[in-house]
């Protein structure tokens, strides 16, 4: 029964990603008469015999002057290859290239975050269950409510004005050498976490809340199930009816809100980036877009939505590791 | 156990990326010969052939490490020396079509080239003779030759823009061969052509055939940056083009390593995306007039901040010198008190305007844009725009007021007073267009607005977010005679889903005359219908008329007196309304440099502050 559940799970992620693949390649360019226009946008000064030129010579160059339908075929048949297109960029880079020399930095805030968040965040909320209606409680309800109300980009503007400009107790922003003399030394990571801290801070306050508070509620529903009496019954010491009853079965809800942020991982924080310097996925996807240059657009979307649906595969899965009792199309 | 070793991965967790969590401790300008200039972008460039850049920092870069042939002046309407010397239109023979004190003899060559017969104008440049790349290699008129020449054949550069560049160079390619030369040099058959230059001049002298047009040389001359051929041509083919969609490793290594011409080198080892090094070129072919360096500093370091509000700061508080990227007037108040600041709040030289929908296709015609086709109707709004208003409310007094023909009363020669013909006192202009929409639309609703038929009149404007403080203001103008807008989102493409296809009522618009782009720019404005800046499609014989002898006159006086005629028509149409030409503030710290400059369109950190910048006495 397991395996045929993990079978249609994959054959589903599977046909949901084409259906992805084909989206990503139809959406840009809707709205655009001529995708060459993406590219080199018409410019007051240009004549229209001049811009038709411009445009011949453009949809030659990116292989806009096949029909729309070969355009498709040629696309699938470069993805099955590994090749995401190349970049509007000068020099036209390969997307893939772009996306790899990004990916590692967005990892870092996106990793460290997730892993403070989650061990903290965890912590908390068993906290906060467990001294449900006290003050460590009630703090953990008033702060998620101050964290729905700040915008990360204030939290981030905030922390960089006061900790990095003003006190100096950490780097205002990225230094401009972090990328390009990055080091695998002690030196080399300790500046690379140097210039994280604050980024990472920015970011995991509200990921810290925001698992504290579904943990708490995952906690305290599952406190009130029969099973945790029954064990209290049985003379069970506390900390074995905390951690083996209630917490383990506190993890389904706590392992979904996981998988979503996994899914997050790679598309990094655009603002959090673009205030820290950091030269991440975010700030990559916003140059795409500012540039029109959509093969990179088309190539951030799909890797986005690969890892999503992975992402969701791998919780789905992980479902049945914890609950024996999830299956997939179970009629009874 | 497992409590300990759970308890040591949350503790290292926790530590591990606070470790190194310290003051950077260290100066932010530590190099006392270095300019520290931020920079507002998402990213810096990876490639500096300069031809590709064209967003961004890149043209900026571009033009620092190559030169084009002159740079145009546009006080006097000159072009100045860069990699050329002088030039010269010239006769059949070669020889300059001069007066007797030098100056082009414009009688002459309406004579000469005036005969329809007569097919192009011939133009003769002399370059500078002490020119080298920055690599050492000497740049002769065979680097030109082959900069055009490439440029105009595109089965070798696959540059669009390069052909719109060369679009008035009667040089042309068909399928990869040369099918009609128009460059000329000693080695490349000018003597065929009845050229005679000297062996002695055979790297300095290159002959030129242009359309017929005097504005044709300034692409030509301004914007082509020039190319050295030893880099490019043993590396450029048809397989492997100079914008190439998957370029191989040698021209992947160019487009890193600049070698140009300009007054600056790359450090292409210590640049990347989120620093960019230039040092001044020792051996730059020009110098002050005492034989000096142009420039006194020896490096810049341009550091990349994507967030305008970090990189003020990150200016306040001493870590860079200046902010090449122009704040908005909000800023103003922030610099008041502050020592060692030097704040720029230079003239602008885009106007914005309001353009009217007039002449929308039929499909999107309709009664509410049926009356923008009224002049009157249109006068009538243009006099409820109150241009000291906006300019106090939106951009806190930092802005001037434009003048209806749109071209800048800096301009002082070439700036017609005649198009501002409408009265200047505000009371009177709301008067005189409530006049005139009386005898329009005289019905109002019980809120004031006019209507037509039973309908309140209301137009939507398009603009972006930022735009809306504008537009607000407008809203409260425009109510005064009874005009209803609102603010509409334009979106990312503007021109395919709305300027093109006449979804729009009005919106505003950017524009920026000068006596360099007037041939191109009267057209695309106000003459060009569909796909062009004329996005309210306007039609006035008498204006195209105009535009047309303007642009093909071969005497220069006789173009600027039509360009000046050509003004009150433009301000007369009432199409394109100026708002405002915002000032271009910027700013920049005099606690290690000072000599800044203002300089009329452009931010603190442009070519004349280079010029001027001394280290401060007694400054750190």
């Amino acid at each position: 029964m397991k395996y045929t559940y993990v079978i249609k799970r994959i054959l589903y992620s599977l046909f949901v990603f084409a259906v992805v693949i084909t989206l990503n390649f139809f959406i840009p360019r809707i709205g655009v008469d001529d995708p060459a226009e993406r590219y080199y946008p018409p410019q007051g000064n240009m004549s229209e015999i001049e811009y038709e030129i411009i445009k011949q010579v453009t949809r030659q160059q990116y292989g806009f002057h096949v029909s729309t339908g070969q355009q498709y075929m040629n696309y699938l048949k470069g993805l099955f290859q590994g090749d995401l297109g190349t970049s509007f960029r000068p020099g036209s880079p390969a997307v893939i290239d772009l996306i790899l020399e990004r990916l590692p930095w967005t990892l870092v805030l996106s990793v460290s975050t997730m892993l403070i968040g989650v061990t903290i965040g965890i912590l908390f909320g068993v906290l906060a269950a467990v001294k449900r209606g006290r003050w460590q409680d009630t703090m953990l309800l008033n702060a998620s409510t101050i964290m729905v109300a700040l915008p990360a980009f204030f939290i981030a503007l905030i922390l960089s004005f006061y900790l990095g400009f003003e006190l100096e107790i950490f780097p205002a922003y990225t230094d401009s050498t972090m990328v390009s003399g990055f080091t695998w030394t002690w030196e080399g990571i300790r500046r690379v976490a140097q210039n994280a801290a604050l980024p990472v801070l920015s970011m995991v306050v509200g990921s810290i809340i925001s698992y504290a508070q579904g943990t708490r509620n995952a906690v305290i529903a599952v406190t009130n199930e029969d099973f945790v009496l029954t064990a209290r019954a049985k003379g069970l010491k506390q900390s074995t009816i905390r951690y083996k009853h209630i917490l383990r079965n506190s993890m389904l809800p706590i392992v979904t809100s996981l998988g979503m942020s996994i899914s997050g991982l790679i598309g990094g924080q655009v603002v959090i980036e673009q205030v820290f310097n950091w030269n991440g996925m975010g700030t990559l996807f916003l140059e795409a877009n500012n540039s029109n240059d959509y093969p990179l657009m088309m190539g951030i979307m799909l890797l986005l939505s690969g890892f999503t649906i992975f992402a969701i595969l791998v919780t789905d899965l992980v479902y049945v590791l914890l609950d024996p009792r999830v299956t997939v199309g179970d009629k009874r | 156990m497992a409590k300990r070793l759970m308890l040591l991965i949350l503790v290292s967790i926790i530590i591990i990326p606070l470790v190194g969590c310290e003051s950077p401790g260290h100066s932010y300008r530590p190099d006392e010969n270095t300019l520290y200039v931020g920079t507002v972008q998402t990213s810096f460039p990876s490639a500096y052939m300069p031809w590709l850049s064209r967003e961004g920092i890149a043209p900026t870069i571009a033009g620092m490490l190559y030169d084009s042939l002159f740079v145009y002046d546009e006080d006097s309407g000159n072009y100045l020396p860069a990699i050329g010397r002088e030039w010269y239109y010239v006769d059949e023979d070669g020889e300059p079509i001069l007066t007797e004190d030098g100056s082009i003899d414009y009688a002459r060559l309406e004579e000469i080239y005036g005969d329809p017969e007569q097919e192009f104008l011939a133009v003769k440049v002399i370059i500078h003779d002490t020119i080298t790349w920055s690599d050492g290699e000497p740049l002769t008129v065979e680097d030109i030759y082959y900069s055009f020449d490439i440029a105009t054949n595109n089965q070798l550069s696959n540059h669009a823009g390069a052909l719109a560049w060369t679009s008035d160079l009667r040089h042309k390619y068909t399928n990869g061969v040369l099918t009609q030369q128009g460059l000329f040099t000693y080695d490349h058959g000018a003597a065929r052509q009845g050229y005679e230059i000297p062996m002695e001049d055979k790297d300095t002298v290159i002959y030129l055939h242009v359309n017929k047009v005097l504005g044709s040389v300034t692409p030509l001359f301004t914007s082509v940056l020039i190319l050295p051929e030893h880099v490019w041509k043993p590396v450029v083919t048809r397989e492997s083009q100079l914008n190439s969609t998957s370029p191989n490793e040698e021209i992947l290594y160019h487009y890193s390593h600049p070698v140009g011409s300009g007054r600056w080198v790359l450090d292409a080892e210590e640049s990347g995306s989120q620093q960019i090094i230039l040092h001044r070129r020792k051996d730059y072919h020009r110098t002050k007039e005492d034989g000096s360096p142009l420039i006194g500093i020896d490096t810049i370091k341009y550091v990349l901040y994507q967030e305008i509000n970090v990189a003020i700061y990150a200016l306040l508080k001493g870590h860079i010198d200046v902010l090449s990227s122009s704040v908005s007037s909000n800023y103003l108040r922030l610099f008041e008190n502050e020592d060692d600041l030097f704040v720029s709040n230079a003239p602008g030289q885009f106007t914005q305007t309001l353009v009217f929908n007039l002449n929308p296709v039929s499909s999107e015609r309709n009664p509410m844009r049926d009356l923008l086709q009224n002049r009157d109707f249109r006068k009538a709004m243009a006099l409820a725009i109150n241009q000291e208003e906006l300019i106090a409310r939106v951009l806190d007094g930092a802005g001037l007021p434009a003048s209806a023909g749109l071209m800048s009363a800096s301009l002082e020669e070439f700036y017609n007073p005649a198009a501002d013909s409408l009265p200047a006192d505000y009371s009177t202009r709301i008067e005189e267009a409530n006049a005139i929409l009386d005898s329009i639309v005289p019905e109002k609703d019980g809120d004031g607005y006019r209507l037509l038929g039973d309908q309140r009149i209301s137009f939507q404007i398009l603009g972006s977010p930022g735009e809306q403080d504008v537009i607000s203001f407008l809203q409260i103008q425009l109510q005064k005679i009874g005009i209803e807008v609102k603010y509409a989102a334009k979106g990312t493409q503007p021109e395919s889903t709305y300027l093109y296809t006449s979804r729009f009522d009005m919106t505003l618009h950017g524009v920026t005359f000068s006596l360099s782009n007037v041939d191109i720019m009267y057209p695309a404005h106000f003459q060009t219908l569909g796909r062009t800046s004329n996005y309210g499609r306007l039609v006035n014989e008498e204006l195209n008329n105009g535009i047309h002898e303007m642009r093909f006159t071969l005497d220069l006086n006789t173009k600027y007196d039509l360009i000046k005629r050509i003004q009150p028509m433009i301000a007369e149409e009432y199409y394109k309304v100026p708002l405002y030409t915002p000032n271009v503030i910027s700013v920049a710290r005099t606690d290690r440099f000072e000599g800044f400059r203002v300089v009329e369109g452009a931010t603190v950190m442009n070519t004349e502050s280079l010029e001027n910048l001394r280290k401060t006495k007694g400054g750190r």
